[in-house]
């Protein structure tokens, strides 16, 4: 208990900078995951296949890997991205993948009657999409996003592990052990602080899920 | 109807590609030691002892560091683990008649790996501290490394003192945690796991400078002449020292006398030559501090 009662500091400033970017990050994934599965239902085929380029790319490399890729990568690269930008752009495009794929499968459970009804009512391609497929869509994918916005919590400590080194509740945990050299308890209350922010996040899901889900 | 099966075709190319570039890396511990075979003449330890029953396993494990040239390194062209570390830990596989087989250390690990027996022995460029002494043993110092600051040429650094809103690249766990949060409070500092993503972090501009040991620093202006050392006093003076489980008496005084033999026969001098001098043109005696005195100095 002194571990975390002595260093509540750390363990507070870490928890702050967690929360910042993984509710960035999460901003970024939803959109940009939002627009692929666009892509990936429209009816032209080249849109198709950018999508499914987008997804294959983001979904298939380690979030490690694309770490190293948008920080000292890109600075090489001449671009001056800093870390929190690196982090919360890396993060947020590796889960909009998979937000993008669960939107999808939630736009392929809305049946074909819906999206015809809609054009014979005079609806635009894109306006059958937003107004009428889409909404029905988020509401059946609700479940599967809380998943990946637990899943990208938890990745985030990824973030402050690699070269971008973002002072984040691993960071900080790490930090207090190094000093104290009480592991075990230096990394439970990181596991504590991780759980208060995915517990916040099953909260609000099963909040939006309890409003729009469809029952069955 | 869905364009993900081309995609994937494409994607499985490229990885069989690249897999194929990457081909033939073999993992080689440890490698190039003349002191591989037992020899008919070391010494036989009881088997209650560390060193006996190191001896029955035929082999010490010892931690190193990957990528700290010159002290600890895998050689980019060869995989063997080499550096002034790595002699030391030879000499004392080969005072046992051992094979000696290096895995890696980083600083922040290293201490758990002793605790938990991961390894027998770490020389990982590990700095001799109170704090530390409480959870491991140590042999007496064998180098001394000072407390530096490394920049880009004429990066406007002229001291600890300026280093006040810079981005400052150290190793987590490390004792420049502790001594830049006393000596530069308003620097801000970047925590990473390796010396390597510190010499990375400066190369691409993400820092402005890395503090740790001189000879570490040496090691990156040897990779990347466009750094510099800042002029101007060391910021500390770090006794580097073995680190081996607390208590184990025995293995201590074993250690320090092969650390003796090492200094005195000539071998110290030889690797330091090897390993620093002939880098830095610099020249260095021995250590002839002891654990004790490095520890009272500090306390």
């Amino acid at each position: 208990m002194e571990v975390l009662t002595d260093n509540l500091d750390d363990f507070a400033s870490g928890l702050w900078v967690t929360t910042r970017l993984v509710g960035a990050a999460f901003l970024v994934a939803v959109v940009l995951g939002t627009l692929v599965a666009a892509l990936r239902v429209s009816e032209s085929r080249p849109l198709r296949t950018l999508g499914g380029l987008y997804v294959e790319t983001f979904r298939n490399v380690p979030l490690l890997v694309l770490l190293f890729i948008t920080f000292p990568g890109l600075r090489r690269g001449g671009v001056d991205i800093n870390a929190w930008t690196a982090g919360i752009v890396a993060l947020g495009l590796y889960t909009s993948a998979y937000v993008a794929e669960v939107l999808r499968s939630g736009v392929a459970a809305v049946s074909r009657g819906q999206r015809e009804a809609g054009l014979s009512l005079g609806f635009g391609q894109v306006a059958v999409l937003r107004r009428i497929v889409l909404p029905q869509a988020f509401r059946t994918v609700i479940g599967p996003l809380g998943s990946i916005t637990i899943a990208m919590i938890k990745n985030s400590a990824i973030v402050g592990a690699s070269i971008v080194a973002l002072d984040d509740v691993l960071k900080e945990a790490r930090v207090v052990n190094s000093a104290t050299f009480q592991t075990t308890e230096a990394f439970f209350w990181a596991a504590v602080c991780y759980l208060l922010l995915t517990l916040t996040a099953t909260a609000a899901f099963r909040g939006l899920e309890a409003r729009y889900a469809i029952r069955r | 109807m869905q364009p993900k099966r081309p995609i994937a075709l494409l994607w499985l190319c490229v990885l069989v590609l690249v897999l194929g570039a990457c081909g033939g890396d073999d993992e080689e511990q440890g490698g190039g030691g003349a002191s591989a075979t037992p020899a008919a003449d070391v010494e036989r330890f009881p088997a209650s002892t560390t060193m006996g029953r190191i001896q029955a396993k035929k082999e010490i494990t010892i931690g190193v560091k990957y990528d700290v040239p010159p002290f600890g390194f895998k050689n980019p062209s060869s995989n063997a683990i080499e550096g002034f570390d790595v002699d030391f830990g030879k000499a004392v596989a080969a005072k046992l008649g051992v094979k000696p087989r290096f895995v890696e250390a980083i600083s922040d690990n290293r201490i758990p790996f002793i605790m938990d027996g991961t390894v027998d022995l770490v020389l990982s460029t590990m700095t001799i501290n109170p704090e530390r002494a409480e959870e491991i043993g140590f042999t007496d110092p064998y180098f001394i490394a000072k407390g530096r600051i490394l920049q880009k040429k004429d990066g406007g650094i002229t001291g600890v003192d300026s280093l006040a809103g810079k981005k400052v690249c150290t190793a987590l766990g490390s004792t420049y945690e502790e001594t830049l949060k006393e000596q530069a409070p308003d620097a801000k500092l970047t925590l990473v796991d390796t010396y390597s993503e510190c010499l990375e972090s400066i190369q691409n501009g993400s820092v402005d400078a890395v503090s740790t040991d001189d000879v570490i620093l040496t090691g990156m202006i040897i990779q990347d002449d466009s750094l510099e050392l800042v002029d101007g006093e060391e910021l500390t003076t770090e006794p580097y020292g073995g680190g081996f489980k607390k208590g184990d008496r025995e293995f201590g005084e074993f250690l320090n006398g092969v650390l003796d033999e090492y200094e005195t026969g000539g071998a110290w001098a030889k690797a330091y030559e090897k390993w620093l001098g002939q880098y830095t043109g610099e020249r260095q005696e021995p250590p002839t501090e002891t654990l004790s005195e490095v520890l009272e100095a500090a306390a």
